[in-house]
This record gives C-alpha cells, sequence and structure tokens, in this order.
C-alpha cells in the first residue's frame, strides 16, 4: 500500500468525520442551508451523469424534480380536503420518487435519441412547460396552481424526523437529522457517480458524448448508454425534488419552471461539468448566494439598503443580479467550473497538501 | 479504495472544507438567542411597577437607523416578492407602504415612547416561492417579533407549521379567504371571494337586473377565490351559471395574450365580467373586447387594476367599462391615513403606485398589537400570538372601516368594499363610485370556510 | 365562421410577432451557433427605450423606435464584444450558458429601470381596427406580420447576397474552418448580435402595442418564440415565419375553441400546443421543417 492511499483513506476518514460533525457545531439556520446544499448537489449530480457524461443538455431537470416531489407527497403525504395522499414511511416515498422519476426519464429518453443539443434543450424545455400544464390542472396530487400542498413529512421507520433524537449525551434536533439523512444520500450518489464514472458503463457514455457514431461503430449501444443516462439523471432528481420538498414542508406547481432547471445547470457549470467534486461546489454557490450576498453588501456602496428609492439596485435585485455574472464570469473564465481552477491552483503550487489528491479526467 | 486517483476523498474533503467555512462565517445568531426576560424598566413610561417582558426580535439597543438612540428595537420581518416573481412591482410598493408607516410611527415615538420599530433589516425576497420563503424564514425568525409582511399564499402557506413552532404572527399580504381558518395570521380587509359578492351586488342595482355573468380569472387563491365568490353570487341571485362561464386564463408572460378570454366572453356577451387578472391583462381584455363591440360591464378584483391603465390605449374602454371594488378608500380621499402618509412623503408627492397604500395599511393591525402588548408587559411573540387569537380591534384611520382582527373567524370576516371609479384626474387613477356598503349576498353569506380550499 | 376567421387573422398576428421574436434567435444562431437565451432581457430594453423616448420625451413614434431599435442593436453588440468573444471556440452549450447568466442579469436591471408601473410605447396604432365583412382587424395585427414580411425578406436577403452575411453561413457551419480562411469571426458574432439586438427592440415594441403596455414580467414571453423557431428549423429565416405562424394560428384555435371542445385537457391548453406540435414534428423531422441536418452533427 502506497502513502499516496494511506493519506487518501486519512483525508477521507477526517472529511468524513467532519461531515457528520457540522451540524453538532452549527445552529438550525445553518444546518438546513447545507442540508438544502446537499439536496442541490444530488439533483445536482444527475445532471452531471447526462450532461458531463454523456453531453446532452437538458432543461427538463425541474420537471423530474416535481415528479419525484409529487410522488412522495401523493405516498407520504397526507390527505387534505382536495389532494390525495397515503402517510406512508420515508422509507417507501423516498426510493419510489427515484423509480418514478427515473421510469418517467427512460420513457422520455427516445426522443433524446433522435435529438442533439439544442433541439433536446428546447424539447426539454417544452417538457418543463408540458409538466407545468399537467401539475397546475392535477389539483388532486398538487392542489392546484397558485394553492399547493403540503410535502410529503420526513418520516422514518415510523419516527417523525421532527422529534429530537437523544443518543446518550447528543441530542440531534430535526434539522440535523435531516441534514444527516441527506448527507447519506449525497455521499451515496457521489460513490454511485464515481463508479459509474469509471466504469465500462460510464466510459461507454463519454464515447458516446465524444462521438456517437465513432462509439457505435465499436460496438457501444449509444440508445441504451443514453436511457440509462437519462433515467439515472432523472431518478437523482427525483430524490432531490422529494427532499427539498420534506425540508420546505411544502410544494406549489409554479415552482417547477425552467428557472429552477437553470439553477440546476448553473450548479454544474459553476462546479464544474462532468467531475465528482462539481455538484457540491457549485450548489455552495448557488444555494448559499443570498448569504454570501447578505454578507457581502455592506462592502458595496452603490446597493440600497431596501426601497427602490436610494440606490442603484437593492440588495434582492444585486443577489439575483450577481446570480448571473457569475455563470458569466466563471464560464469564461474557468469553463471547467471551481472544482478546475482548484486543479490549477494544485498544479501551480505543489505544496499545496492535498495535491495529489486533487486528481480529475 | 484500491483506484489511488479517485476523486472521492478530495469531494468530502472539499465537502467538509466548504461547508466549515459557510459554518464559520454563517449567521448563526439562533444559537445565541437574544436576552429574553430581560427587565429594564428604565427611563420608560411603561406601566409603573410593571416590569416588561422582552422577547426575541425585541432589543434594549437601538435600531440600525434610530431615530432616537435612547429607545430600543422592535425588529419585523418582511418576505414578499421583490425582484424576480410574478407580483415584484406590488410587492416593491407594499414595501415601500410598510417602511413609511413604521417611520411615522418612529418619529412619533415609537411604541409606548421606548421602542422604535425597523422592518427593513430582516426584509428578504421570498420571489413568490415556497422554497425561498421558507429558507429566508428560518434564517430570520430567531431575530424577529412578527412577520409584518408574507406576500403571496402558497409561499405564506408553506411556512405554517414553522410560524405556530415560533408562536409567530404573520400579516398576509393577499385577500385569500382562508386566511381567517387558519390562526396566527392577523390579515385586512375583505377576501377576492367577498368582494366579487359585493362587486356584482353593486353592478345589479347599478346597471339593472344581471342576468348573465361571467368570470375570467387566473387560477388559485387570488383568481379561484374571486370565481367562486361569484359562483355564490349567481346561485344566491337566481342567475345561471355554468361551467362555461367560469374561464380561467393565465398571465401573458405564460398565455401569450388574452385571446382565449376576449373571445369567450364575446361569444357568451355576458351582462357583466368579474376579472380577476393582471393590470396589462386587464387592460387587454377591456380594451379588445369593446374594441370588438362588447357593450357590457366589467367588475375587476382590486390587483387587477393599477392607475397607470389609463395612460394606454385602453383607458377610454377602461373608464367607460370597468369598476375595481376595493375595501380601502384610494389616494386623494379625505382620511387620517391619507393625510399622514402625504404628510410622510413630503407635500405633493405621490406614492409609487397603489400598493403603496395596502402596505401602509396592513401594518395598522401589528401597530395595535404591539401597542397592546407593551401596555400588558409582554413584548413577546406568545403574548401577541394570544392576543390575536382573542380578537383585536383595529383602527385604519379612516382609509378602511375599523375591523376586529384575529379570534372567531366568523365574527372577524370584513363583508364591506367600495366600487372605484378610473379617474385620470386623480393622481393614483381613481376616485370613489360608492362609498362603503355590504351587498345582500355577502351579508347573508356564512363565510363558514374558505371559498377555496389549500390543499 | 366569423369567429374562425377572427381567430386565423389574430393567430397570424400572433405568429408575426413569434417569428419576429424568434428571427433574433435565428440570426445569433445561424452566425454563431449558439442560441442566446439573454434575447429575452434585451428585448425589455429595447421596448423601454422606446417608451422612454416616445413616451416620457415626446418623440415622434417612428424616430424614438428607430433611436430604440439603433441603440439596443449598439448595447447588443457590446455585450457580444465584452462577454460572448471570449467564448469562440468554447462548445455551444457553455455559451448557451453564459447568455442565460447574461439573461438573468440583464432582466433584472432592465426591471429596475421598468420600475412600478406599466408603461405604454407611445405607437401609432393603438386600438384601431378596420372591418373586413364582420371581421374586425387591428391595425397593429396587420403592423406585425408586415414587419414580420419586410424583416424576414431583408434577412433573407442579407445572408443570400451580402458578404458578411455569406460569411456568417460559413462561420456557423464550420468556425475553424472559416477562421482558417479568414473570415473575421469575431465581427461576423458582433454584427449578428446587433441584428439580433434590433429585432429585439422591434419585437419588444410590438409586444406592447395596442394599449396592453410593457411591464416587468413581458421579457418572458419572448421563450415562446422557441417553439415556432424550432418547428421551422433554427437555422431558417423562412422556417421562423413559418413556424411562428403555424403556432401563432395553432394556439389562436385552440383559444377560441379549445374551453368548449377540449375541456378534457384542462384549462389553457392552448399553452400546451405547440410543444405537443414540436414533439410530434421533431419525432419525424429532427432538424425541423426548414432546417440542414447539419445542425444535428455540429
Amino acid at each position: 500500500m502506497t502513502s499516496s492511499v494511506l493519506r487518501h483513506r486519512a483525508l477521507l476518514t477526517v472529511g468524513s468525520v467532519a461531515a457528520v460533525a457540522l451540524p453538532f457545531l452549527s445552529g438550525a439556520t445553518s444546518t438546513s442551508l447545507y442540508t438544502r446544499i446537499l439536496i442541490g448537489a444530488v439533483g445536482a449530480i444527475g445532471l452531471n451523469i447526462v450532461t458531463g457524461l454523456t453531453g446532452q443538455v437538458s432543461l427538463g431537470h425541474s420537471f423530474f424534480l416535481a415528479v419525484g416531489a409529487y410522488t412522495a407527497a401523493v405516498l407520504g403525504g397526507t390527505a387534505g380536503r382536495t389532494v390525495i395522499g397515503h402517510d406512508l414511511d420515508m422509507t417507501i416515498w423516498l426510493p419510489a420518487a427515484f423509480v418514478a422519476a427515473a421510469v418517467v426519464g427512460a420513457v422520455v429518453s427516445p426522443i433524446a435519441f433522435r435529438l442533439r443539443g439544442l433541439y433536446l434543450a428546447i424539447l426539454t424545455l417544452g417538457m418543463v412547460f408540458v409538466g407545468l400544464h399537467l401539475f397546475r390542472e392535477w389539483t388532486s396530487v398538487t392542489g392546484g396552481a397558485g394553492i399547493g400542498r403540503p410535502a410529503a413529512p420526513a418520516v422514518l421507520l415510523g419516527r417523525p424526523l421532527a422529534e429530537d433524537l437523544a443518543v446518550g449525551a447528543v441530542t440531534a434536533t430535526s434539522p440535523t437529522q435531516l441534514y444527516l439523512l441527506c448527507l447519506a444520500v449525497f455521499a451515496l450518489a457521489t460513490l454511485a457517480f464515481v463508479n459509474l464514472r469509471h466504469s465500462a458503463f460510464g466510459r461507454a457514455m463519454v464515447a458516446v458524448r465524444d462521438r456517437d457514431v465513432a462509439a457505435e461503430a465499436m460496438g457501444i449501444a449509444s440508445r441504451r448508454v443514453k436511457v440509462v443516462a437519462f433515467a439515472l439523471a432523472a431518478g437523482c432528481a427525483g430524490v432531490a425534488g422529494a427532499l427539498s420538498a420534506a425540508e420546505t414542508g411544502y410544494i406549489e406547481p409554479g415552482s417547477y419552471d425552467v428557472l429552477l432547471s437553470v439553477e440546476y445547470l448553473a450548479i454544474i457549470l459553476i462546479g464544474g461539468v462532468g467531475t465528482a467534486a462539481g455538484p457540491l461546489l457549485g450548489a455552495v454557490f448557488v444555494v448559499g448566494m443570498p448569504r454570501i450576498v447578505e454578507w457581502a453588501q455592506p462592502l458595496l456602496p452603490f446597493v440600497a439598503a431596501g426601497t427602490r428609492d436610494d440606490g442603484i439596485l437593492t440588495r434582492f435585485e444585486l443577489q439575483t443580479f450577481l446570480y448571473g455574472v457569475l455563470i458569466v464570469v466563471f464560464l469564461i473564465a474557468q469553463p471547467d467550473g471551481v472544482s478546475g481552477a482548484l486543479t490549477r491552483a494544485r498544479d501551480s503550487a505543489r505544496t499545496w497538501p492535498f495535491s495529489r489528491l486533487l486528481d480529475h479526467n | 479504495m484500491s483506484k489511488s486517483h479517485s476523486t472521492r476523498p478530495a469531494a468530502l474533503l472539499l465537502a467538509s472544507a466548504l461547508l466549515f467555512g459557510a459554518a464559520a462565517c454563517g449567521d448563526d445568531s439562533d444559537d445565541t438567542t437574544s436576552t429574553g426576560t430581560s427587565a429594564t424598566p428604565g427611563e420608560s413610561t411603561a406601566p409603573a411597577g410593571a416590569e416588561l417582558e422582552l422577547g426575541d426580535g425585541v432589543t434594549e439597543e437601538p435600531c440600525p437607523n434610530a431615530i432616537d438612540e435612547s429607545h430600543g428595537c422592535i425588529y419585523l420581518g418582511v418576505l414578499s416578492d421583490l425582484t424576480e416573481g410574478p407580483f415584484a412591482q406590488q410587492g416593491v410598493a407594499v414595501q415601500q407602504g410598510a417602511v413609511a408607516f413604521w417611520r411615522r410611527v418612529n418619529e412619533a415615538g415609537g411604541i409606548g415612547g421606548r421602542f422604535e420599530v425597523d422592518i427593513e433589516t430582516y426584509t428578504r425576497d421570498n420571489k413568490y416561492s415556497p422554497e425561498e420563503q421558507v429558507a429566508r424564514y428560518r434564517e430570520m425568525a430567531p431575530n424577529i417579533l412578527a412577520v409584518a409582511t408574507s406576500l403571496g399564499t402558497p409561499p405564506t402557506l408553506a411556512g405554517l407549521d414553522l410560524y405556530h413552532q415560533d408562536s409567530m404572527v404573520v400579516v398576509p399580504a393577499t385577500f385569500w379567504s382562508g386566511w381567517a381558518f387558519q390562526g396566527g395570521f392577523a390579515p385586512s380587509g375583505y377576501s377576492y371571494c367577498a368582494e366579487s359578492m359585493n362587486g356584482l351586488d353593486w353592478a345589479n342595482d347599478e346597471f339593472g337586473p344581471i342576468d348573465s355573468v361571467m368570470a375570467i380569472h387566473y387560477p388559485g387563491d387570488y383568481g379561484g377565490d374571486s370565481a367562486a365568490g361569484a359562483r355564490v353570487w349567481a346561485e344566491a341571485n337566481g342567475v345561471e351559471f355554468q361551467d362555461g362561464d367560469d374561464l380561467q386564463t393565465l398571465p401573458n408572460a405564460s398565455a401569450g395574450n388574452q385571446d382565449a378570454a376576449v373571445q369567450a366572453l364575446l361569444r357568451r356577451n355576458p351582462d357583466v365580467v368579474m376579472l380577476a387578472v393582471g393590470p396589462r391583462e386587464t387592460a387587454e381584455i377591456v380594451g379588445r373586447a369593446d374594441a370588438q363591440g362588447y357593450e357590457g360591464r366589467f367588475i375587476g378584483s382590486r390587483p387587477s387594476w393599477v392607475g397607470s391603465l389609463l395612460e394606454g390605449e385602453a383607458s377610454q374602454a377602461i373608464i367607460d367599462r370597468f369598476n375595481p371594488v376595493s375595501f380601502i378608500e384610494p389616494w386623494g380621499t379625505d382620511n387620517a391615513a391619507n393625510a399622514a402618509m402625504e404628510e410622510i412623503l413630503g407635500a405633493g408627492k405621490v406614492p409609487s403606485n397603489d400598493s403603496f397604500l395596502f402596505g401602509w395599511m396592513w401594518q395598522y393591525p401589528v401597530q395595535a398589537l404591539l401597542d397592546g402588548a407593551f401596555e400588558d408587559g409582554h413584548l413577546t411573540r406568545e403574548a401577541l400570538t394570544a392576543a390575536l387569537a382573542e380578537g383585536i380591534e383595529v383602527d385604519y384611520e379612516g382609509m378602511m372601516p375599523d375591523q376586529v382582527v384575529g379570534g372567531d373567524p366568523a365574527s372577524a370576516v370584513m363583508r364591506d368594499a367600495l366600487i372605484l371609479q378610473p379617474d385620470p384626474a386623480n393622481p393614483l387613477g381613481s376616485e370613489v363610485a360608492e362609498d362603503f356598503f355590504i351587498g345582500d349576498t355577502a351579508a347573508d353569506f356564512a363565510f363558514d370556510a374558505p371559498c377555496v380550499e389549500a390543499g | 365562421m366569423d369567429e374562425l376567421l377572427t381567430a386565423l387573422v389574430r393567430g397570424v398576428a400572433q405568429g408575426s410577432l413569434y417569428a419576429l421574436l424568434g428571427l433574433g434567435f435565428v440570426v445569433v444562431f445561424k452566425a454563431s451557433g449558439v442560441v442566446n437565451f439573454a434575447q429575452p432581457a434585451i428585448m425589455l430594453f429595447g421596448a423601454l427605450a422606446t417608451s422612454v423616448l416616445a413616451v416620457d420625451h415626446g418623440v415622434w413614434f417612428p424616430l424614438a423606435l428607430l433611436f430604440a431599435v439603433t441603440a439596443t442593436a449598439a448595447g447588443s453588440a457590446v455585450v457580444e464584444r465584452v462577454v460572448m468573444r471570449p467564448m469562440i471556440s468554447k462548445p455551444p452549450f457553455a455559451a448557451a450558458m453564459v447568455t442565460i447568466g447574461l439573461f438573468i442579469a440583464a432582466q433584472v436591471v432592465a426591471s429596475n429601470l421598468v420600475g412600478l408601473e406599466i408603461r405604454q410605447l407611445g405607437d401609432p396604432w393603438g386600438l384601431d381596427r378596420v372591418d373586413v365583412g364582420g371581421v374586425r382587424i387591428f391595425h397593429s395585427d396587420i403592423a406585425k406580420l408586415v414587419a414580420a414580411v419586410v424583416v424576414v425578406t431583408l434577412l433573407n436577403r442579407f445572408f443570400a447576397v451580402t458578404r458578411t452575411g455569406l460569411a456568417m453561413r460559413a462561420a456557423a457551419h464550420d468556425q475553424e474552418v472559416a477562421i482558417a480562411n479568414g473570415v473575421p469571426i469575431g465581427r461576423l458574432f458582433g454584427t449578428a448580435w446587433a441584428i439580433a439586438g434590433a429585432l429585439a427592440a422591434l419585437a419588444g415594441m410590438f409586444l406592447g402595442v395596442g394599449g396592453v403596455g410593457i411591464d416587468t414580467t413581458t421579457a418572458l414571453l419572448a421563450l415562446k418564440a422557441l417553439p415556432g423557431v424550432v418547428l421551422g428549423g433554427f437555422d431558417s429565416i423562412k422556417g421562423a415565419i413559418v413556424g411562428g405562424v403555424v403556432v401563432g394560428v395553432l394556439e389562436a384555435v385552440t383559444k377560441t375553441y379549445g374551453q368548449d371542445h377540449l375541456a378534457a385537457l384542462g384549462n389553457n391548453f392552448d399553452q400546451v400546443v405547440p410543444y405537443v406540435l414540436l414533439l410530434g414534428v421533431l419525432l419525424v423531422r429532427p432538424y425541423g421543417l426548414f432546417g440542414s441536418k447539419d445542425v444535428l452533427r455540429p
């Protein structure tokens, strides 16, 4: 065993322990921010499979997020005056959210055989509009536009995560438990992504991305590769949609619009397309953006504190503005995202202690 | 771990490093919640002999932009549509109205002469989205005494359990008919549902008996509620109301244009149309229907109208055929609230649009709650919630009739309305056509459940 | 019958508007292979400029429009120079994503400038109309159709005849080969963006005519042009107007009869119709009605 492998293991252990310990050292507000970052990363891992590995640009991610969220709500939610719900456990609705979204993804994927690039992007955009129509009208599932419904609550093995959990001297509050659950899902998804990428199947995906005709000639069943990639991506989105709904506690059809898809594209682009660390790094930026701007606001004199009268942009407008600008700047200056920038930082400074670990393909 | 070039450890390491970084600079004030029950009467005018209990969101330290540095500070939260959501134009003006309201209160010495009210520090953009609302609410909750504006029905409903957990009083900046039935909310004014009933009752009296009515509306808490009211009116008054008379439309940003509504209304040619859409859509529907020979009347739900509609080509049709319903007196009417607004804005100045007036109006119950809580010696969320559950008398300084907010839903329901006439002579575009009244339909209706149910 | 004719007329008018909105996408795509998602925000700037000049400053409407179109074209070219030029030779997907970032940033600034009111355009058509055998046709609808036809004719000539136009097509076909052959590719992209900006200003103006006006939510309507453009073939000028009109008419017919005859499909089904049509067409002809097959294998 080489020293680099040993160091790997040591750092992996330290990192895991730190990630698990994090919510116990933070307040409830920060913990729920971390939870949302992790959920964003899980959804982005899905998009990373489709965009990073097979090179297909999908604007339809929000549709799959919605499929997951509504599957969970119907199975795990409570029936109301107008909506249906079956009060089932999270152990059922979370896998079901994955399966339902993956099945829908596989069903729509034949479109992906025929179309590439722009045409696929616009057709998946269409999918979002068709989905919005469906969710607006299907009131027994969604509660309807402008109303919405409560989401499936997180009840794990019969125990609501809303209740504090005491193990010995340590008490895990409700946000902490949800964080740990999302951390586990995130770790699982990242592991799956890394293994997928290194598997024969993952290499087939990359081959299809780079030259699908050549890949076919080499005996790769590019159709099957695309179906599976699409289904996996949709499944991850479904899980993220269900978790995100549980975190918020309420869902409304209008949320699942194109801007949500764009947010996920922004996550992987800012993080670094096709990289394993990209989804998390991107999610830290995109999900954490309001906090970052709040922190930066006093440094920017031209921003008005609240109303429109006193400054060029209000701080809320500035948040949105910076979000847009960051996407632009990142893509121009760092086409391979934060994780690419980190790799370069390593290359330029060999003293970077983790240099050997930040390898990329 | 056989692959020495795996990115797995790197990812996890970065995860922890970044999350730690975020934790370090994160605002973890929720761990160190404010002073709690510190009791310092000091030089105050607090009730003699009583100790004042200060809860979360109330500090002895002055507000960030305090007028009088010796006063303490009460922080109110705002969750509103301020940039990219569908109601951002209204949201910004509502916020300006609320800020002006509290500036006036603070300049007059604040709450009990001891506390100023800050409504800007914890103002956040909910983008009209449940996710944003809940995330931003969680961040601000430890530091505020109440949520003074929560714009949008779906986002506001999203935080329901959280508000109850925190005993947080929330002012919903929407007219959905369901608020009265959800504890902990301090809504002002009528519901869209009652609004339709009164608008149609008035049209029935004013333009002769109505034989046919149509509702053109957005889906959901706004349009759905309004259409439900139109249906109730039709049933109560023996007017046929088929499914075809209930036409759902969407904003132009999704629908492209309002042709579906215009064509349907030309075909059915109803005596009166109840509109619950956006202002631009109002201009298009009224203008095009009139241009193509429609001779009936339009009654508009309050959000379907803004004064700037009178600057467009459809203005004549709007003046001729359209009357918005409202429950606050328009700008320029002689009442104490309007006078106060004019004073705080500066003589001759006009609010940016009339959502400003609503933003102002929604703060009266909050002020009543704070004054009451101060007098009782408990500036805490629990005290506000308890007072609200009892029901409080609110004086709106003449901009609308006094109202009981909170308490028993049936008695708290506002049934009054007034009718506006678009008028270019008014700086904000409307005059009173019919002063406050309660129509027969609304007077007889029970209001024992929301007209449109949530979930 | 009159109802159907009215629907057809309105559909053609709305389709012309979609074509005008869509041509901005087509021009940039034809030159650089990039979908410019910033187009909606540029459109809002253009409409705003027209409004400020014609209404706030009382400039004669045609002159105000001309200024607005020129200014928006110039602004659009500057954006291209600063933001898009570094993206040359990067994957089109990354470049498209840059335009999404641009859209988000520009939209918020445009909304701030539009402010809290509905802004009127000061256009000469208003709600005037002519009666043609019982069908009332709005002047503004005729103007939209005329504008779309004129623009399509001019653009077709531009791409077929002028050196710049031909060079643009070459550049879109294969950037590297074009560069190797000495095509000044940066300048071409600047020109394409300027044309797209001019078209955006024109289309934005038409969005607010007829007494409707513009407000901050207007911009997103531009995305409704995409199904028509894809239907026609993304790199086809002719396709943009055919696709736009087909979508416009189908939408108008659904709007007119949908409530009575398609009730089972839910309210506002007209919104989904373009995409259903698109799905059908793309499964048969993945490159649209008039698009070149090259688009599939860039």
